[in-house]
């Protein structure tokens, strides 16, 4: 993990700008979201990888290409969540309460 | 948290870049992630024992082949490359070297090379040995054909060390180490490499021991060559040791009253045994010859030249070999030089005295019977007697006054006797020749020192 993160740094950091930047746009996006069943599915395969992530079934370069993936997920996750409790603070203030 | 549900349904957009993104890091990360590991996974075994390492990373998985020397070394191998930071899985595709039964070595030497050959306990010991090898050969090709293998007995490598020293005294030849056994084969490069090789083996390591040695030494020369011209004996080759080197000096100055020794001996180890007591009687043959030449190679024993008349040529061929030491074998390659022109009686008697002033013929003390060394001089009387076969001769025996007149005159006529005896057996008729014996009366020194006695003490040879 600790070595995944290093040699990688410069792609995590992308993740996690792309994830803020998405996070800072949700907000107030006005699009379709996805539905309750599709992420619910969606949740179980990211466990489902995750799992075999742990578990180091994926042999060779694929497992390789897991665990970066998963990371990079993790890392983008992590910034939509900052970016969009950001734009809702931002919000908050701007708009003080009537 | 809900809120946070609710703006997550609208993350989605973002994975369409991230999967771009996931895609390129792993075009662009997935070679010098292998490269990094490779190199690191490689630093850590460093100073692991093995052998054959093969490290094959893909991905963050590496594949270790390697072949190990212990079950612990083997284990030691795969968890040092599991420490290694980023590795994911280690494949182990070790095994243990094979196990040699029985644990053989070889060391085999041509004229250009030497083979290190057989199996060695570890690289490390390989590389040892043929460094060994390179020092103790100088400039000698060494060529490292050893395999690896377990099962080495105790102090293994002590033992291969010294055997390679001992390959560095080999012309040709082939040393090997069978688990604890030793055969050796081969010539020698000099003499006494043989009797170093065997003085070394006796410092081989505890529990080895030596099988077979059959370590031969180059042949131990001993020559001599009579030269009549020159009148010189040359003595060449190599004696065994400076008391030997005395005896034959003595025998060769008693033997060859007219020549000078020109002494080339060299000492050396290495001779075979009862070398003396087989040149001793070899040189008496050379003596008997007008020219000749005596070559002991090992125990043979090569003796050719002219010899002076044809009885001596046959005594010669057929007597020699019967004085040798048990084991030495003879060859003689004896002609008979070719009569010399008849002389007049006067010449004769000149021929004569002038040989008996250079030599005489000497008895064993008190007795009549005449000492071996005096054959070279009594076949030169014969030829001398041959060249006037028409006179007669009297062979006139002396001695000193030491003792009672009747015992010097029977023992003075016993000696005259024997001489006439020697004569006759050589082929000369007993008619021409008159032994008679003077006693003590006609001395030729004083007798009140020793050195006049032995002038007194002589044989004569008077043409009548």
């Amino acid at each position: 993990m600790a070595y995944l993160v290093t040699f990688h740094w410069g792609w995590l950091l992308a993740s996690v700008l792309l994830g803020l930047a998405m996070g800072w746009i949700a907000v107030v996006h006005r699009g379709q979201g996805v539905s309750k069943a599709a992420a619910r599915w969606l949740s179980v395969l990211v466990a489902a990888l995750v799992a075999a992530a742990l578990a180091r079934v994926v042999p060779a370069r694929a497992g390789y290409w897991l665990d970066l993936g998963l990371i990079m997920f993790g890392c983008y996750l992590a910034g939509c969540a900052v970016g969009s409790w950001l734009r809702a603070w931002a919000l908050a203030r701007s708009k003080p309460a009537p | 948290m809900h809120r946070l549900f609710r703006w997550s349904s609208k993350w989605w957009p973002g994975l369409i870049p991230l999967l771009a993104f996931w895609v390129i890091a792993a075009w662009t990360n997935t070679a010098p992630v292998e490269a990094d590991l490779s190199a690191r996974s490689t630093a850590a075994l460093k100073d692991a024992v093995l052998d054959k390492t093969a490290i094959a990373v893909a991905g963050r998985d590496v594949n270790l082949a390697a072949d190990a020397f212990s079950e612990a070394g083997r284990h030691g191998a795969v968890a040092s490359v599991e420490a290694v930071a980023g590795v994911r899985l280690v494949n182990d595709e070790t095994r243990l070297v094979p196990e040699a039964k029985p644990f053989v070595w070889s060391a085999e030497r041509d004229v250009v090379r030497v083979a290190l050959g057989g199996n060695a306990p570890l690289p490390a010991s390989k590389g040892k040995l043929t460094d060994a090898a390179h020092t103790a050969l100088g400039g000698v090709e060494v060529v490292d054909q050893m395999n690896l293998a377990r099962g080495a007995p105790p102090r293994f490598e002590d033992a291969a060390l010294l055997l390679i020293d001992q390959i560095g005294k080999l012309k040709e030849g082939k040393i090997a180490i069978s688990d604890t056994k030793v055969t050796l084969s081969g010539m020698a490069r000099d003499l006494g490499g043989r009797e170093a090789i065997a003085a070394a083996l006796k410092n081989l390591p505890a529990g080895f021991s030596v099988a077979t040695n059959e370590v031969k030494a180059p042949p131990y020369v001993f020559q001599a060559y009579k030269d009549p011209v020159a009148l010189t004996l040359t003595l060449s080759g190599y004696v065994p040791d400076s008391a030997v080197h005395a005896t034959i000096g003595q025998a060769a100055a008693r033997k060859f009253f007219s020549e000078k020794v020109v002494d080339n001996l060299k000492t050396s180890v290495g001779a075979p045994s009862g070398f003396a007591a087989a040149v001793v009687p070899a040189l008496g043959a050379l003596s008997r010859l007008s020219t000749g030449t005596l070559v002991v190679s090992d125990r043979e024993v090569k003796l050719s030249g002219d010899a002076l008349y044809e009885a001596a040529a046959a005594q010669i061929r057929s007597g020699l070999g019967k004085d040798f030491p048990q084991g030495f074998q003879f060859k003689a390659d004896i002609s008979v030089k070719p009569a010399a022109a008849p002389v007049d009686p006067s010449v004769c008697q000149q021929l004569f005295s002038d040989l008996l002033g250079k030599g005489k013929i000497s008895f064993e003390s008190g007795r009549a019977t005449i000492d071996p060394d005096s054959a070279g001089l009594l076949d030169r009387l014969v030829e001398i007697a041959l060249r006037c076969p028409t006179s007669n001769i009297e062979v006139a025996g002396h001695t000193d006054s030491d003792g009672e007149d009747a015992a010097n005159q029977a023992l003075s006529e016993k000696r005259a006797q024997a001489v006439v005896d020697y004569l006759v057996k050589a082929g000369l008729p007993a008619t021409r020749f008159t032994a008679v014996g003077y006693g003590s009366t006609q001395p030729v020194a004083g007798n009140d020192s020793e050195e006049g006695k032995a002038q007194n003490r002589r044989i004569e040879f008077l043409v009548r």
